[in-house]
């Protein structure tokens, strides 16, 4: 249970930390392009300590999700300004971090030294219980390393549950940040952590700023090990839920299956957007087993690739077993991706019996033309002996070519080609 | 050998019309939908896009260039035996082009071989069907010229559907199965002797005589004209659309709406044709002035409704002046000569269709946008049917279209007994 007993506890958290605080929210209307410019009179000295811990490389991604109607992100964009002039920092002065999480810092401290070789990625969810207050409207957030930029998107959707996936490739820091507005009593609500099933016992601190309550968790990401769901439970009336999918780039292979005859070459393509994987391997599955595609015999496989990001399978001397599904994998430091190719291997005799058919068919109507013209000449031909008595009939005749005879004819033999 | 007097107007011709609306949907439609293969021979030979369009190109430049070979030959043989030869010759190229290894076989199989197929196809069908009718000749050639509007529309989709089911290889087979059909169609022109066949002799005489044929000449070069401008706005109309800030859906599908518009201007041209007395010249002018004056609005208009309507009207009367332009041939040399006549306004307009796209391509790459290219395709257009002004009996409101036995007198002197005498006894 962590619930929020010593908020008005110690005032403990070191000036750095405070001023850090402000700087961070100093910055975040800065980098909204809001124009309050009377509260940042101190900005050099600011400026100053961010340059200490400016050797961290910072990503930050941000998905809000709250209950408000979107009509209300001006009056938050107002807030915002509202919450960096001066005259809120008594009100960051009271704003106090657990005791308990305090006990922790020194560990997350421990863990950041570790890997500070390694980036800094900062992501972030707001649910709300009810629609946002008009005052007590801050939207800061505090950390001890490192700046954090922070842009706030708005979907509204109430108990929705709040998800967000996370793109990861190398081993990077990855801090978590959940901001949650109770409805009721912000003691009354129970923070939690969990990877998976999971319950988390430490690195993560909870925080709270006017009516609206942080929480924040930190993993170094190494390898496969740590990727995965990690979810934050603030647990009031009905319990909400935000979930962070770490995952590792995904891989495009081809939607469409690809159709080939026999005995033909034919090259298969995966790619993936701006990943750099350490390698790729091909398995050819059918069903659900994959045998991997291992030494080529005959140069029948060859796998190449022009970028790093993409690689190819060329196959040559396609036969009818050839077909089916081809899985390539992109192997990550820190797990698998894989997409898929399906292929089709048709022989000649497929579409030679389609055009073996339709000419068969223009044959018969060449035949039946000419045999309709070749009877109704002969029709005409047996009057023609008799040229003086069949003349009316033969009249009758030509209407075969739907004339109507103005004159006599001089000859009455027609020819069929000139 | 009974010679007609006059054309039948009707009866057969109306077979003759199915066949050419089928010749020209399966000559004209095949090549505008031939861009869907280009996607894949891109991909399959790994070849740049400009090279991969020559192929489309030289097919077209081998169909007109050769159209009279196709004359000289029906003038000789009759259209059947020409225009059967030129669908199996079509679809050979075909065929063999599904074997392809390389774009240089491709050039050779489609551009070439089934260039040169089409080439025997259309233009002595379109002869043909001018000696079938003289008083609905316009409202015939509109029907069947509507034959590559309404294909363009059905082959699209069905080439796409062929690639999806059959790779490239297995589609072109099939569309060689398709060109077939140009035999079945050529067995349908049932050969017609008509009145002045004997009198205008072979060949090479007719070549000659028209070649010193005064109206014949000037028009030649008036069509030649109006093709320069004809396909610019086909051929650059998205492009300039993209430019002013169009999506790419709305704007390929304000080429539909002309393709529409330009179906239905063809079949109200053609029965406009023959319902206005006199010369069909005037009608050719009217329309081609129209389309000349709105080619050289397009730059003026920017609202969406106005390019729109400016684009429905350009449908509607670019399909207008096709019929009638066919039309007017038969009128000026006679149907006796209307192969060779064809033949040889293919070729030379030909000319003026290859040289008008990349003209207005370099006109755009210099001056930034399409309003120099649309303003001259608009001046071709207009000196085109200024030169249609100079042809006989323009200003006539009572001559009657020329009949047979007069351009006969008129063409050659000669001691054969002419048939007219013949045709006077009953």
């Amino acid at each position: 249970m962590r619930a929020l007993q010593g908020l008005r506890g110690p005032r403990a958290p070191s000036l750095p930390l405070l001023l850090l605080c402000f700087l961070a929210a100093v910055r975040r209307s800065l980098e909204d392009g809001l124009s309050t410019a009377a509260p940042f009179t101190s900005l050099p000295v600011q400026e100053e300590m961010m340059t200490e811990y400016s050797n961290l490389s910072l990503e930050s991604h941000n998905l809000s999700v709250t209950a408000a109607p979107i009509t209300s992100l001006p009056v938050e964009e107002e807030m915002m300004t509202k919450a960096a002039p001066i005259t809120s920092l008594p009100v960051q002065e009271e704003m106090k971090t657990k005791a308990v999480p305090i006990i922790s810092l020194p560990v997350q401290e421990e863990m950041t030294t570790k890997y500070s070789n390694l980036t800094l990625e900062s992501h972030s969810i707001s649910m709300t219980a009810m629609p946002m207050k008009e005052n007590n409207k801050g939207n800061q957030i505090c950390v001890d390393r490192g700046i954090m930029l922070q842009r706030n998107v708005t979907l509204e959707r109430p108990n929705m549950p709040a998800e967000k996936n996370i793109t990861l490739e190398r081993p990077s820091n990855v801090e978590l940040t959940c901001q949650f507005t109770p409805s009721g009593n912000l003691n009354a609500v129970n923070v939690t952590w969990k990877k998976g099933d999971k319950l988390l016992e430490d690195n993560y601190l909870v925080n709270a700023t006017g009516s609206i309550l942080y929480t924040q968790y930190r993993v170094a990401v190494i390898n496969s090990k740590q990727m995965g769901s990690y979810s934050c439970f603030f647990g009031e009336k009905k319990q909400q839920r935000g979930t962070f999918n770490l995952k590792v780039p995904e891989i495009n292979g081809k939607n469409k299956p690809l159709i080939t005859y026999v005995g033909d070459t034919v090259v298969l393509i995966c790619k993936c957007q701006d990943c750099l994987p350490l390698n790729w391997t091909w398995y050819s599955g059918n069903g659900s087993v994959q045998v991997p595609i291992g030494v080529p015999v005959n140069d029948k496989y060859v796998i190449s690739g022009k970028h790093a990001n993409e690689t190819r399978l060329k196959i040559t001397q396609l036969s009818e077993d050839d077909q089916g599904t081809y899985w390539c994998h992109a192997i990550f430091e820190l797990g698998e991706s894989e997409g898929h190719v399906e292929l089709v291997v048709l022989s000649y005799l497929v579409p030679l019996k389609a055009f073996c058919a339709i000419a068969a068919e223009v044959v018969l109507l060449v035949a039946i033309i000419l045999l309709f013209e070749m009877y109704t000449q002969k029709k005409k031909k047996p009057s023609d002996d008799g040229k003086e008595i069949e003349q009316g009939e033969q009249l009758k005749l030509d209407d075969s070519n739907g004339i109507e005879n103005s004159g006599p004819r001089h000859r009455k033999n027609e020819s069929v080609g000139q | 050998m009974a010679y007609r007097a006059e054309p039948p107007d009707g009866g057969w011709g109306w077979m003759v019309v199915l066949s050419a609306f089928f010749q020209s949907a399966l000559v004209f439609g095949v090549l505008r939908s031939f861009g869907v293969f280009f996607v894949e021979f891109v991909a399959a030979f790994e070849e740049p896009a400009a090279r991969v369009s020559w192929i489309a190109s030289i097919g077209i430049a081998v169909q007109q260039f050769g159209s009279p070979v196709g004359s000289v030959l029906s003038t000789k043989f009759g259209p059947r035996p020409v225009v059967m030869t030129g669908g199996i010759l079509a679809a050979l190229g075909m065929l063999l082009a599904s074997f392809a290894t390389s774009l240089t076989h491709l050039y050779l199989s489609i551009g070439l071989l089934s260039g040169s197929g089409w080439a025997l196809t259309f233009t002595p069908t379109l002869a043909c069907l001018s000696r079938y009718f003289s008083r609905r000749r316009s409202l015939a050639t509109g029907l069947a010229l509507t034959g590559v509007g309404l294909s363009s529309f059905a082959f699209a989709p069905l080439f796409q559907w062929l690639l999806n089911h059959y790779a490239w290889r297995g589609a072109l087979l099939l569309v060689s199965a398709l060109s077939l059909h140009l035999v079945a169609c050529g067995a349908l022109l049932r050969p017609l002797s008509l009145a002045e066949d004997p009198v205008v002799g072979g060949p090479g005489a007719q070549i000659t005589s028209l070649l010193c044929h005064g109206p014949f000449l000037r028009y030649t070069i008036a069509i030649t004209l109006i093709n320069t401008g004809y396909f610019i706005p086909y051929v650059h109309l998205v492009a300039h659309l993209r430019d002013l800030g169009w999506d790419p859906l709305p704007a390929a599908f304000l080429l539909s709406v002309a393709a529409i518009s330009d179906l239905v201007g063809r079949v109200a041209s053609g029965w406009l044709g023959d319902a206005v007395p006199g010369p069909v010249a005037r009608l050719l002018m009217l329309w081609t002035t129209l389309t000349g004056v709105i080619l050289a609005l397009y730059p003026v208009a920017e609202v969406p409704t106005g390019l729109v309507a400016l684009t429905v009207a350009y449908g509607f009367t670019s399909g207008a002046l096709t019929p009638v332009a066919f039309s007017v041939l038969p009128e000026l040399v006679g149907t006796g000569k209307i192969y060779c006549g064809l033949g040889l306004v293919q070729m030379v307009e030909s000319i003026g269709g290859l040289l008008g796209a990349p003209l207005s391509g370099y006109l755009r790459d210099v001056t930034g946008n399409y309003t120099a290219s649309f303003v001259v395709a608009g001046a071709f257009l207009l000196a085109g049917s200024g030169v249609l002004i100079t042809l006989p009996h323009f200003f006539c409101f009572s001559a009657p279209t020329s009949k047979p036995q007069d351009l006969v007198t008129e063409a050659l002197d000669t001691k054969v007994p002419l048939p007219e005498e013949g045709l006077g006894e009953d």
